[in-house]
């Protein structure tokens, strides 16, 4: 793995309610995220993890602390307008909703939006957004309107419209939690393909630990602050106290657990069913 | 059903007439309008209706459409022809009883009105709406006005909220559906009673429709953000616009068109207006 | 006793256009009264149209569609009737909410059916309490609430017309785990408190495993299977030719019963899979 991508320090956040409260959202938040990675962020709602995502991009400004992005401090208070784009630039967002994201009526015209925005040349463009459409195997619905696609289809373009920019880092704010099955194995595979071919750092923010369970590394925030962090497997053997923070385990690794409860020797960290399978028929090929 | 309703109706196309620079086709709808208004005598307004019927040919627009959009007109041309019929005076009496008066030159100017009106019609949304995707006429409006940039017109603005506007209509359309068929299930009831209770039991449908519409507005701004948009200046486009041979062509063919209807106008006729 | 029947019933989209679809074509299925049925199928296989069907939102193009054994089209004036014996809680249902006060939007189902305000009263508290809104939230805006609350406020306005069924299409799409089990557990309460018949749409096999009596599996606007929960699960690989799975404990026993270990077939739970393999670990120190 390569350098530190994106580096948290100290990190607080908290907003103002409506009877004069300040409401912490984040509180001391250190994190480092490496070049490259894929990364899945748990949490249940209001654990911070879309406040986290919108401080990285600045959509947000933190109360305190310090984020450092590509090398960049964006919290600077020094900071430029062009380093402010720069850095949107490098670090694209795809959202929850896939409706409320696409601006055009057209899709490639949608896709084109973000470059046409950094004043890339007309050729360029169009080489780009052809490039993203393939990525994402949008390519026969170029000229298709948005409203004609599914839910999967548009979070696609969505993701193309990003890659068209360019980005080092691809953040996902819950993006698969408003579509279907085959929807959210769209986009994920989709995902995947944009880490492991091209490189680029992903940041996957979402309540389905079956996604998790897909990336490189877990990190699940409780309460504004990092509760757990580590390979999937790692952090899904705390069974426990992801259910207490109101989280779920892969059924496998409950199973296991519930065995292991019973006094059974047995190891809990097998996320898929084959490796779960292998680990309970241990027991019988011994006590054959 | 509300989703049925067709909006900005745009026939996707490979004719000449789908394939002429968005902004030479404002142009030469404007020429076309001038053009018609300038028709005075019956050579000049058979030269108008058969350019009319010609645009709808070349640009393989069926017959059957073109009808069907006339349809709202019906009115309009109703009540402009009962106005021509019955108030315009001249020397040759057709019909008259009772304090009814009809002359000939009544006849003939709702004739002409009607064809007016109608070639007018057909030949705007052939040229601009049937042909053009709403997304190329937002583009090269925006184009076409960007001079009255340099006195602070907002051009570009004005065009990114027409693109928006005409991107969400769908959107909005469906979520209209939804709602209504959800207060529906809650037993809201749309179609009985007076007036002023069937204004009152829209309220359940507006209040969400509103709070979503600004929820989306709210999202997607956010999302624009994202996407390093900061206005008009410094930003490029991915289509360029270039005037090919068949636009110059075809603007020839406007002037002499024009050419023509004035010399058509000058011509002796046995009927004019 | 039946809940509602569905009879030869086909349903077809804009007929007469390029564009017509049939979402339903001749489908027949008894929903058993009392019963929490869950329905299935991926997007596009009909449910919707289905579940819309059932209170008459949608009128079937050919067909009859029977509520406590009366055909709902009878007499289509009094269409609005089935509207409160069938209450339909859409996908998202937030979106509907319009109100000053929750405790408002809670009764404009009730008072849609005439009824008196005391009788309003007692259905707007009881509803709240099944879904799990307190007293203090009654008074507030529901636009001040969380996601999962709106959720809930929208459900209790469907529940407090006391439909004979309640169908929720989805109604914990997009929660996290604990905001679908607040959900989904309440209405489990709700059913077995009442006794009612409950229809809920879901994508999720684990959800679905966890609070349904029985299922309905649609595609390509048929129905596809039709059994209680153990029966519809055993048919793992039926299910996987359809684009739709089985839990994965479900997937887990299946592949140790290849392995030559003797589970039982019909298992759906975590706790059954423990229980059986616990079993089949004395039988081996006996």
């Amino acid at each position: 793995m390569s350098d530190t991508f994106i580096k948290v320090e100290k990190l607080n956040f908290s907003y103002t309610d409506d009877d004069g409260h300040d409401v912490p959202v984040l509180r001391d938040l250190d994190l480092e995220i490496e070049g490259g990675s894929l990364v899945a962020v748990l949490g249940h709602n209001g654990s911070g993890k879309s406040t986290l995502a919108k401080l990285i991009n600045l959509i947000l400004t933190p109360t305190s602390g310090k984020i450092t992005v590509d090398g960049l401090d964006i919290t600077s208070s020094e900071l430029t307008e062009d380093q402010l784009f720069e850095n949107r630039k490098n670090v694209g967002m795809v959202f929850q909703n896939p409706d409320n994201q696409l601006v055009a009526t057209i899709v490639e015209e949608d896709i084109a939006f973000g470059p046409e925005n950094l004043g890339v040349s007309s050729d360029e463009i169009r080489k780009r957004v052809d490039d993203a459409l393939k990525t994402v195997g949008m390519t026969e619905f170029a000229r298709h309107s948005p409203h004609q696609l599914s839910g999967g289809q548009k979070q696609r373009v969505a993701i193309a419209g990003i890659i068209a920019m360019m980005p080092k880092c691809i953040i996902f704010d819950e993006s698969t939690a408003m579509l279907d099955p085959s929807g959210r194995r769209e986009v994920m595979d989709t995902i995947i393909r944009l880490n492991r071919e091209y490189g680029i750092t992903i940041l996957h923010i979402t309540h389905y630990m079956n996604e998790a369970a897909m990336c490189d590394r877990v990190i699940v925030l409780n309460d504004g602050k990092v509760e757990l962090d580590g390979k999937p497997t790692e952090v899904f053997s705390n069974v426990k106290l992801l259910e207490s923070i109101g989280l779920d385990v892969p059924q496998t690794v409950e199973v296991l657990n519930e065995l292991k409860i019973e006094g059974v020797n047995i190891e809990i960290d097998k996320l898929s069913v084959d490796e779960c399978a292998d680990e309970i028929m241990k027991l019988f090929g011994e006590n054959k | 059903m509300i989703k049925d309703i067709t909006l900005g109706q745009f026939f996707p196309g490979n004719t000449v007439v789908h394939k002429l620079d968005p902004r030479m086709k404002i142009i030469l709808t404007i020429a076309y309008i001038v053009s018609i208004f300038l028709a005075k005598n019956m050579w000049s307004f058979i030269a108008v209706v058969a350019s009319a019927l010609l645009l709808v040919i070349v640009s393989k627009i069926s017959f059957k459409t073109i009808l069907k959009s006339m349809k709202p007109l019906i009115f309009v041309l109703a009540f402009t022809t009962f106005f021509n019929l019955f108030w315009t005076t001249g020397d040759v009496l057709l019909i008259s009883f009772w304090k009814i008066n009809i002359y000939l030159e009544g006849v003939v100017f709702s004739v002409m009105m009607i064809l007016r009106i109608t070639s007018l019609l057909v030949g705007t949304t052939v040229l601009l709406t049937y042909t053009t995707s709403p997304i190329m006429l937002t583009d090269a409006l925006e184009r076409l006005l960007s001079p009255l940039r340099l006195i602070k017109l907002p051009v570009h603005e004005f065009s990114m909220m027409m693109t928006i506007a005409l991107r969400f209509i769908p959107t909005l359309v469906e979520e209209t559906d939804k709602i209504m068929s959800a207060q529906k299930a809650r037993g809201a009831d749309f179609e009985s009673g007076s007036l002023m209770r069937r204004a009152k039991a829209l309220i359940p449908i507006l209040i969400p429709l509103f709070i979503s519409a600004f929820r989306r507005a709210d999202d997607l701004a956010t999302a624009m953000e994202c996407r390093c948009y900061r206005g008009g200046d410094g930003r490029t486009r991915m289509t360029k616009l270039k005037l090919a041979l068949r636009d110059f062509g075809a603007i020839i063919l406007m002037a002499a068109f024009i050419t023509g209807i004035v010399f058509l106008n000058l011509t002796p006729c046995p009927i004019s207006m | 006793m039946i809940a509602v029947e569905i009879k030869n019933v086909s349903y077809v989209y804009s007929p007469d256009t390029p564009f017509r679809k049939v979402a339903l074509d001749d489908i027949s299925l008894k929903i058993n009264a009392g019963k929490i049925t869950g329905l299935m199928g991926h997007t596009g296989s009909g449910k919707s149209t289905l579940v819309q069907l059932f209170n008459g939102l949608v009128r079937p193009t050919e067909g009859q569609v029977l509520v406590g054994g009366e055909d709902i089209w009878e007499d289509p004036k009094k269409i609005s009737r089935f509207r409160f014996k069938v209450g339909l809680v859409f996908q998202y249902p937030e979106y509907q909410l319009f109100e000053e006060t929750v405790r408002r939007d809670i009764a404009f189902g009730p008072a849609n059916m005439g009824l008196s305000d005391e009788e309003i009263k007692r259905r707007v508290l009881e509803s709240a309490r099944f879904c799990g809104i307190s007293e203090e939230m009654l008074e507030k805006s529901p636009f001040d609430l969380s996601g999962g609350q709106k959720r809930r406020v929208a459900i209790a306005g469907i529940m407090a017309m006391e439909p004979e069924v309640l169908v929720l299409d989805e109604p914990a799409a997009g929660l996290d785990p604990q905001g679908r089990e607040e959900i989904l557990g309440g209405i489990r309460d709700y059913q077995r408190k009442k006794g009612n018949t409950v229809i809920i749409v879901s994508h999720s096999m684990e959800d679905m495993a966890r609070y349904s009596d029985e299922i309905v599996v649609m595609n390509k606007a048929k129905i596809f299977m039709h059994g209680t929960t153990a029966e519809v699960f055993d048919r793992a690989e039926e299910l996987s030719d359809v684009g739709l799975s089985v839990p994965q404990i479900t997937e887990l026993c299946n592949k140790l019963r290849e392995r030559g270990l003797d589970v039982p077939h019909g298992i759906y739970t975590v706790a059954d899979a423990k229980a059986a393999i616990m079993r089949l670990l004395g039988g081996k120190h006996d």
